[in-house]
């Protein structure tokens, strides 16, 4: 995860070097292969990456070494992309497409432009008539100004009323409309009230102004109104009484002047509906931010890496915890607004509510529950020296390993042979790279992480190694020699230095932990009882809702905290005879162990060493490799299985009988998913306390996924299986290997979030070899 | 080339450019089932759009917080609701696509109703066709022609689906037809006339080795939509039925409430994606692996959930789980329900039948074969009536031929008239006077050799044994050897390297037995993507009433007969 840039994650078969994403496994590797070989420099570092993630997958699968090169298994191929077609999936851009927005827009503002004219020419009127004091103007002023906004229409031109038709008379007097002149009877004549008018010519003052259509702008019609005063003729009018507070208009002008009220309203009031789902946007966000903040801290506290603080992370998980919460709040709030009103609410409005809700449900129940728990500070503690001890040993391992190789290969110096039989592809293609620069090698950054390392010996050691890359790249065999001869002596130095710190540091630390532990069984068991109690509440709270679970968490914590401590000190006692057997090797600290995976790392074009790492591929292959069998016979399998073949050919009714578990099966499941349903039901029934069972050597169940890397190695008994050889590897049970997949799946669920792209693909390479046995087994049950 | 992949890019782009904010989906009927294809509920949730709505729909209220984003066919209809629509605008913006292209004057009039300029995009994305699988898309149109001759309003919309689908990838192919298929002929005008008229859309970069787009007709071959399937989904869709990835299972005795109908989405269903085409009996054990999974999975309380470790881990477990146990409930339905239909119909037999009928040249083995399972009680009408319609098309000009007695055997049997009527119907479909090219007996050498080897061997699985006739078609078109005869070019440029990007139109639907070829090309032909596309896709059941839409059966047998025959002597 060194080379992901910490900012973005991405998922994906990305190429290491170019980040190029490649849609597949074996699009990856062809790339790479054809875009990436004349690279020799950065090879180190894939192979670096590769033997990473076959370390983790190794550690995963809770086998010990076992590093062979995966073969391509045909028959699996078929299976894994089913309905999704390799060769479909080449990067595809969007289709054609095509816009009319300026065609429409240009019709559109032909059109509009006409309406927005007619409405704003009102509005402008209504300010001229509501800007002076109506109230103590007199009427004939009042009159003078109105009829100085609009040109009134002739009386002796309208004999009949334009809108119901009826004549005109002394009885049925004409009306003026204010804002356009016009003529009409009292009975459709309307009145503007002056706080309607306030209220659209303040708002409108802004809009207005700001409008695009140039001939709107006010004073541009304002000057060409201004003057035109004519008609003096209509007496009637004077007659009628006074609106002090009012203004007259015709229908037709109200109209416009309504409609723009409302749109004026809807602009401006935002419903509750759209204030708190902002809101939930907002909190959205936030997790989107933080959760993989807190999920690499988390992950990295887990596996007992010191970089960040546990506090610190501690916090931030009540942080986005807390916002969880919210959110749920929130979409809750959301989904009972307006239930109680009276004329209860749309039903489309309340589906949508609901799916508002539904989808928070899903986003909460999707990242929360990829929040891995983090350990207690006794727990940490006790991860930390774990960590330190696993590397003791991998490096102990790794050295052996390497010592060996050198002296095989010093012997018998063309190893070249056994070197192109381990099946290496990249290493079968022989060809050395242009010659480099001649006058010398210059070191290579390797990765961020081991350029910060502080100690120069170790810089030495990088800079060392990568020359012994370089000229090994470029076939100078005997500066190889020397130089490696230069690595040899700094490593020992190394070495010797890392011992004593590491004799020190442990004695140190033996002495605290002793203190620990006392206090800590005096703690547990008085935690003990009063957890007990706190399950049971717990595990009712439980039932009621998947969310709430966050409130179980903080006790399994603590719950967890007992047997932990009696593991780790089983594995204290373990692990100091390895330690006393290993006395002249290297205690190393965490980025120690780079270099030396850097140093095997390069495949050995010139023949002086061999990695360790090829090496160990070979004995394992010999030793114990029970998917390589299945994997030779697995391209025989056809489109269509043998057996498969024989079922159909066999009597009708016994391949219906065969095929036909599924109906017995499928009543069995409902029960079992009635049971499902509330899995909790029984919560006083579990075992007077549940944590006894933990207090043992942990079984293989699956780890929490929180620490899935670093869970206690030694005692898992999946190693033991390996070790021992063949025939304990053929007895694999299915019960173990469908275990083994769940475990997968879980670490590739584990390692996606936290963005290690390299593990996820080996993992998922590893799951569809099992898968792949475990269907084998299955078809020939021996 | 993955037709899945170009609508989806569509909907999401078109989701995306609308910003943030709620919003609705505003949709007509076809679109539906469209954007229902490529994307699941909970996928476009995530995308903030929370309602999906018809814009035929009366009862939609108005709702100023949302955004609407409206995709739509082109239509008369359509045009007309959002002109009313805009009137009175229900949504605060509108962001509208058109799933083809539309003319200048529907513009126009939409501008000119959108009074409160609510409208914020126009935009054509050609997602005009049914994306079923990554190479396999349909138009759902049921019923393409009328005689041997294209029905106007079908014939517009397959042409704009066609274009669509070339725009969508952007093609500009080359077009080859089946000469002995007038409808063939004239789609591929339209097609053609509509490139030439958008020539500006059809603009893209020019590949060394042009695309090609060949029109086929199903009356070349009747006989693979009438074949029994084995493969999981052209099976489902043979005995249950496929409408938009939905299967409708309310006929299935027992059934549970929330099973009544299921969806089967290669998109989002891994298993399956998986095993959409492996046969019946690897499905049936790999159905199993998936139970004893699941088994495994599932939590048993009084074993499993006893500390809160274990409560712990089945919650975090808990999503997938669900998801698994609803895929799992899902498959082993749908699985026992046809393996219940298998026996029930006996199927297993009259699958050898057909195609011992289909592949083999025995008349007097297969004719007794025929004549045995019309006997027995077990067979249904329609596969009776499957039968004897695969015998009339294979044996049609035998010596021997028998296919009155037959047709006396189907009424004593009790086999329905409109059945017995429909024999004579698909003979004058797709029997020999209409074909272009010869189903039945190998015309090469390497065909024949084969052929013989074949029958040394024996066939590795009777019931699989059928290979449709796309898939010859397509290997001679791969191999650069499709005669030029039968399949002539449109218009006066031809293809001189082999083909790489090919898209194959099958008038009168496609099946699934021919994606499954397509997909199996495609996979072992490096360097040659094959997309096939039909104007429905059809199980014998649709088949049939395709036939019968046709309206061939209606005229009397000699005329019908003199018009084909001189219709084929051109």
């Amino acid at each position: 995860a060194s080379l992901d840039d910490p900012g973005e994650v991405r998922e994906g078969f990305l190429c290491p070097l170019c980040l190029k994403d490649l849609q597949s496994f074996y699009q990856l590797q062809s790339h790479y292969e054809e875009e990436h070989l004349e690279d020799r420099d950065v090879k180190g570092q894939i192979k670096n990456l590769v033997q990473k993630a076959r370390k983790a997958k190794n550690k995963l699968l809770k086998r010990e070494g076992d590093d062979r090169v995966e073969p391509g298994t045909q028959g699996y191929e078929s299976f894994s992309y089913g309905g999704v077609d390799p060769y479909m999936w080449e990067p595809q851009e969007l289709g054609a497409m095509r816009s009319h927005l300026s065609d429409f827009k240009k019709h559109r503002a032909a059109r509009i432009d006409h309406y927005v004219v007619e409405v704003n020419k009102l509005i402008i009127r209504l300010e001229k008539l509501t800007a002076f004091d109506r109230t103590n103007t007199e009427t004939s002023k009042i009159r003078a100004i109105e009829k100085s906004v609009v040109p009134w229409v002739n009386d002796q031109d309208v004999p009949f009323c334009p809108d119901c038709g009826n004549k005109f008379s002394i009885r049925n007097r004409r009306h003026h409309c204010r804002l356009c002149g016009s003529i009409m009877c009292k009975k459709c004549m309307e009145l503007i009230g002056l706080p309607l008018a306030h209220k659209l010519t303040s708002a409108s003052k802004d809009s207005l102004s700001t409008h695009t259509s140039p001939s709107q702008s006010p004073n541009s019609v304002h000057g060409s109104r201004r003057g035109s005063i004519s008609s003096m003729s209509s007496v009637s009018s004077v007659l009628d009484e006074k609106d002090d507070d009012r203004i007259r208009c015709c229908t037709h002008c109200k109209d416009k002047l309504l409609k723009r009220e409302q749109q004026m309203d809807e602009k401006e009031h935002t419903p509750d509906i759209v204030k708190l789902y902002e809101k939930l946007r907002l909190c959205m966000e936030k997790v989107d931010q933080k959760a993989p903040e807190y999920i690499r801290m988390a992950a990295s506290l887990n596996a007992g890496e010191t970089t960040y603080n546990l506090e610190h992370a501690n916090d931030l998980r009540v942080e986005v915890q807390k916002v969880y919460e919210l959110i749920d709040a929130l979409s809750k709030k959301i989904l009972t607004l307006g239930l109680n009103q009276d004329p209860s609410p749309h039903p489309n409005t309340l589906r949508l509510q609901r799916m508002i809700r539904y989808s928070a449900t899903l986003f909460v129940q999707e990242k929360l529950l990829g929040l891995m728990s983090l350990p207690t500070k006794e727990q940490f503690e006790e991860l930390k020296k774990k960590r330190k001890q696993d590397l003791e040993q991998k490096r102990t391992v790794e050295r052996q390993a390497a010592l060996e190789s050198r002296r095989k290969l010093e012997e018998r110096q063309s190893g070249l042979a056994s070197h192109t039989a381990n099946g290496d592809v990249r290493s079968l293609r022989g060809i050395p790279p242009p010659l480099r620069k001649a006058e010398g090698w210059l070191p290579l950054s390797e990765g961020q992480g081991q350029s910060e390392d502080p100690d120069p010996l170790l810089q030495q050691i990088y800079n060392i190694t990568s020359f012994i890359r370089q000229a090994k790249a470029a076939g100078r065999t005997d500066e190889v020699r020397t130089l490696q001869e230069n690595l040899r002596q700094l490593q020992d130095e190394y070495d010797q230095q890392q011992t004593e710190k590491a004799i020190e540091l442990s004695r140190k630390q033996a002495e605290e932990e002793e203190l620990q532990r006392e206090q800590l069984q005096m703690l547990r068991k008085r935690e003990l009882e009063r957890e007990q109690e706190q399950f049971l509440a717990a595990s009712l709270q439980t039932r009621t809702r998947v969310l709430e679970l966050r409130e179980v968490i903080p006790f399994q914590l603590e719950a967890s905290r007992g047997p932990h401590i009696d593991l780790s000190y089983s594995l204290d006692q373990d692990s100091s005879p390895v330690q006393s057997s290993t006395a002249p090797d290297i205690l190393t600290p965490g980025s120690a162990l780079a270099p030396m995976h850097l140093w095997s790392g390069p495949p050995a074009l010139g023949q002086e060493t061999l990695p360790q790492s090829t090496m160990s591929q070979q004995s394992d292959k010999a030793s114990l490799n029970p998917f390589d069998e299945d994997d030779l016979s697995s391209p025989t399998e056809g489109a269509i299985s043998p057996a498969a073949v024989e079922a159909f050919l066999g009597p009708p009714a016994a391949v219906t009988k065969e095929y036909n578990p599924f109906e017995e099966d499928a009543e069995e499941e409902e029960v079992a998913e009635l049971g499902a349903g509330n899995p909790f039901t029984d919560p006083d029934s579990p075992a007077p306390n549940p944590f006894d069972e933990d207090d043992g050597p942990r079984p293989a169940s699956p780890a929490a996924p929180g620490n899935p890397f670093e869970e206690c190695p030694s005692t898992n008994p999946f190693e033991v299986d390996s070790d021992s050889g063949m025939e304990a590897e053929e007895h694999i049970e299915e019960e173990l290997l469908l275990q083994q997949i769940d475990n997968i799946k879980a670490y590739i669920f584990d390692a996606k979030q936290c963005g290690r792209m390299d593990e996820v693909e080996v993992l998922t390479e590893n799951l569809r070899e099992l898968k792949c046995t475990l269907a084998k087994q299955k078809g020939a049950p021996n | 080339m993955n037709v899945v992949f170009a609508v989806k890019q569509y909907i999401s782009k078109m989701i995306e450019d609308s910003g943030p904010g709620m919003k609705v989906l505003l949709m007509d009927k076809e679109t539906t089932g469209i954007v229902s294809m490529v994307y699941t509920q909970s996928e476009i949730l995530q995308k903030e759009v929370y309602l999906f709505e018809r814009i035929d729909s009366q009862n939609r209220e108005i709702m100023k917080h949302l955004k609407a984003i409206c995709f739509l066919r082109p239509t008369k209809e359509n045009v007309e609701y959002l002109i009313q629509e805009l009137r009175r605008p229900k949504y605060s913006i509108y962001f509208i696509y058109f799933s083809n292209v539309i003319s200048k004057s529907d513009v126009k009039s939409l501008a000119e109703a959108d009074e409160q300029e609510v409208v914020a995009e126009v935009q054509e994305f050609y997602g005009d066709y049914i994306a079923v699988n990554p190479h396999l898309f349909s138009l759902n149109i049921l019923g393409c022609c009328q005689g041997r001759n294209w029905d106007p309003a079908q014939l517009s919309r397959t042409t704009q689906g066609l274009t669509a689908l070339l725009l969508s990838l952007k093609k500009c192919p080359m077009i080859r037809y089946q000469l002995s298929s007038e409808a063939a002929k004239r789609l591929g005008e339209c097609v053609k006339q509509v490139i030439s008229k958008e020539y500006e859309l059809f603009e893209f970069r020019r590949t060394e080795v042009p695309p090609l787009l060949l029109i086929l007709d199903r009356c070349d071959d009747a006989i693979t939509p009438l074949l029994n399937q084995w493969t999981y989904q052209a099976m489902v869709h043979e005995l249950l039925g496929i409408n938009n990835n939905r299967i409708d299972l309310s006929r299935v005795p027992g059934i549970s409430k929330d099973l009544r109908e299921v969806v089967l989405s290669a998109e989002n269903d891994e298993f399956y994606a998986n095993n959409m085409y492996l046969n019946f009996a690897e499905i049936g054990s790999n159905i199993k692996n998936l139970m004893e999974d699941f088994q495994k999975k599932r939590p048993k309380e009084q074993q499993k959930l006893e500390s809160i470790a274990d409560m712990k881990a089945f919650v975090e477990n808990y999503p997938q789980f669900k998801k698994m146990s609803g895929t799992v409930s899902k498959h082993v339905t749908v699985v026992g329900e046809l393996s219940r239909l298998v026996s029930e119909r006996n199927l297993l037999e009259v699958s050898e039948v057909e195609q011992e009928l289909a592949c083999q040249n025995d008349h007097s083995s297969a004719l007794q074969n025929v004549k045995r399972l019309l006997q027995n009680p077990k067979v249904t009408e329609f596969d009776a009536v499957r039968l004897v319609m695969l015998y009339a098309l294979h044996y049609e000009r035998h010596s021997s031929n028998s296919l009155p007695g037959l047709i006396v055997d189907l009424r004593s049997k009790g086999v329905a008239e409109k059945y017995r009527k429909l024999v004579s119907a698909v003979v004058e479909y797709g029997g020999k006077r209409v074909r272009g090219s010869d189903l039945f007996s190998p015309k090469d050498a390497v065909a024949i050799t084969k052929q013989f080897l074949k029958g040394l061997k024996g066939v590795e699985n009777v019931y699989t044994q059928h290979q449709p006739f796309l898939h010859e078609t397509l290997d001679h078109l791969i191999k650069g050897r499709l005669k030029e005869n039968l399949y002539p070019y449109l218009g006066p440029s031809t293809l001189r390297d082999r083909p790489q990007d090919i898209i194959v139109f099958i008038i009168g639907g496609a099946t699934y037995e021919e994606a499954l070829t397509v997909y199996n090309l495609n996979r072992t032909t490096p360097g040659v993507r094959i997309v096939l596309g039909g104007t429905t896709i059809h199980n014998t059941k649709s088949f049939l009433e395709e036939v019968l839409a046709s309206g061939l059966h209606s005229r009397s047998r000699e005329s019908s007969q003199a018009t084909s025959r001189s219709a084929n002597r051109r």
